[in-house]
């Protein structure tokens, strides 16, 4: 039992298949409405196809690809933003999304308010926020800002607020789309640090980049999306190598 | 539907921030802040009360207190209604990025009205020992009833949450069937004014019963017409079924369609 547990995949994607429709340019009026009646007015567009993906506990899994190839799509059905067409998903624990930071900010809020707000959005009960307040006013590095209105916020504390809140939820799963060039230099760093730290602690992790170089330094897997497609999927060094061989030669 | 529920009360910390970030920021910035909440319905009481007893006198004995008991009540209804119906669409941006049970938004909407009824409450009952109206024991009922209505205003809300995302003209329309059913329903004007062979069809209305309810434990001081209050209950519980189960069923391309 103990042994099944630790071998478990703790996301199982199985014939995974997203068509999403695509609507001509405009909405369709009321007149279009009645003279096309019947006939099919929009055409499926395949986002996903075929996508079969086992994801280790305490792993790191990057997807990387060019834009439009269909990662963040997979992201967001394996967080249940969006539903697949065909296929299943199978999410075994608590799972959290960096897809944005700051989701549900107040502009007229303070920022320790706001991570109140923001912090439950991402399911999180009072007790926890409690505990977790402060080291989220730490990592923030906003200093006497923390209770000033959002509204005056720079771009960049609104986003490491909103970072800050998100890697201070306690997910077994933590999937990330592109978030990590967040704030100057020294944040950057210090948000990679603290994606080691959590990879130490055995939280699996899925990736979305289109850097190969991140793709080698943090993940253990690798998948590379091409027009919905797995094109090659492996350990990751061998696929960002791959990968950053096509960019070259492309 | 377990599921549903269960997931919903995963959330309730986020339920919680919303209905208090609505009630909060409504008012942020104006001098008098959170007090607007008991201001509106004051001055809406001196407004009625200054026309219905100078301008526009009508017959009906203390008409002002009449007319409040009942619109107090329907305004959490109507409120909450057309502020849902944009409650999913006003909000893509949370939905195509985050995960949460979709209710929560619409739910969020009823929520913070039957607060800021329940608050409106300080206003009434002052104003019905001002006017010299008869407050009775009646008024225990007052939790019954209110439960009732949030039945049906919760699953009428869920309803046009959802079809709004699918059907947007449904925002514009919701404007004037409300204001039909508004005058469909004896808020302005005491029940048995309804005209014997329509009263029929002012018995399918669901919320003809509910307001009367409202009005006989506040204003005539008697308890309410408990049958007809469990009949109704009985049916409400269906249609918030039917409701929670139409909105899982749908919620599922909301993402896409926002």
């Amino acid at each position: 039992m103990a042994n099944e547990f630790f071998n478990a995949n703790v996301v199982e994607i199985k014939d995974l298949w997203k068509k999403f429709q695509v609507y001509q340019d405009k909405t369709i009026s009321l007149k279009e409405r009645i003279i096309f009646w019947g006939r099919q007015r929009t055409e499926g567009f395949w986002a996903l196809r075929n996508i079969n993906l086992s994801v280790p506990k305490g792993k790191t899994i990057g997807l990387i690809g060019r834009n439009g190839s269909g990662k963040s799509t997979l992201l967001k059905i394996i967080s249940r933003i969006l539903y697949p067409t065909q296929g299943e998903v199978k999410v075994r624990g608590k799972l959290s999304t960096l897809l944005e930071l700051g989701a549900g900010f107040h502009p007229d809020f303070t920022g320790r308010e706001n991570i109140f707000l923001n912090a439950s959005i991402l399911g999180f009960t009072r007790k926890e926020i409690k505990e977790k307040l402060n080291d989220i006013v730490e990592f923030a590095e906003l200093g006497d800002f923390i209770d000033n209105p959002v509204r005056n916020y720079s771009s960049g504390m609104y986003m490491r607020l909103g970072f800050a809140v998100a890697v201070h939820v306690d997910p077994d799963i933590l999937l990330i789309d592109e978030v990590l060039s967040v704030g100057d230099l020294a944040f950057q760093e210090k948000c990679l640090t603290r994606i080691q730290d959590m990879q130490k602690q055995g939280k699996t992790i899925i990736l979305v980049t289109h850097a190969p170089k991140q793709v080698e330094d943090l993940c253990d897997i690798a998948v590379w999306l091409d027009h919905g497609e797995a094109k090659l999927q492996g350990p990751a060094q061998e696929v960002a190598q791959a990968y950053k061989e096509f960019i070259s030669g492309a | 539907m377990g599921q549903q529920l269960k997931e919903i009360y995963l959330y309730r910390e986020m339920l919680k921030n919303l209905v208090a970030k609505e009630l909060r920021a409504r008012y942020k910035g104006s001098v008098l802040g959170f007090f607007w909440t008991f201001f509106n319905p004051l001055l809406m009481l001196i407004v009625y009360s200054l026309v219905f007893s100078f301008v526009m006198r009508v017959q009906t004995e203390n008409y002002a207190m009449f007319l409040f008991v009942a619109l107090l009540p329907w305004n959490y209804f109507a409120t909450s209604v057309l502020q849902g119906a944009a409650s999913l669409v006003q909000n893509s941006s949370l939905i195509k990025k985050i995960y949460f049970p979709r209710e929560i938004l619409p739910l969020s909407v009823v929520l913070t009205n039957l607060v800021n009824y329940l608050l409106s409450l300080f206003i009434l009952i002052p104003a019905l020992l001002i006017f010299k109206v008869d407050l009775t024991l009646a008024l225990i009922a007052f939790p019954a009833i209110l439960i009732v209505e949030t039945l049906l205003v919760a699953s009428l809300t869920f309803l046009v949450a959802i079809a709004n995302v699918y059907f947007r003209d449904l925002e514009h329309i919701m404007g004037v069937l409300m204001m039909a059913w508004f005058f469909l329903t004896p808020v302005l004007y005491p029940a048995d004014l309804i005209p014997q062979n329509a009263k029929f069809i002012f018995n399918l209305n669901p919320a003809t019963p509910i307001i009367e309810a409202y009005r006989s434990i506040f204003y005539a001081g008697k308890w309410p017409q408990w049958d007809v209050l469990g009949y109704l209950t009985i049916g409400l519980l269906v249609l918030v079924i039917i409701s929670l189960v139409v909105f899982g069923r749908f919620q599922k391309t909301v993402a896409e369609e926002i």
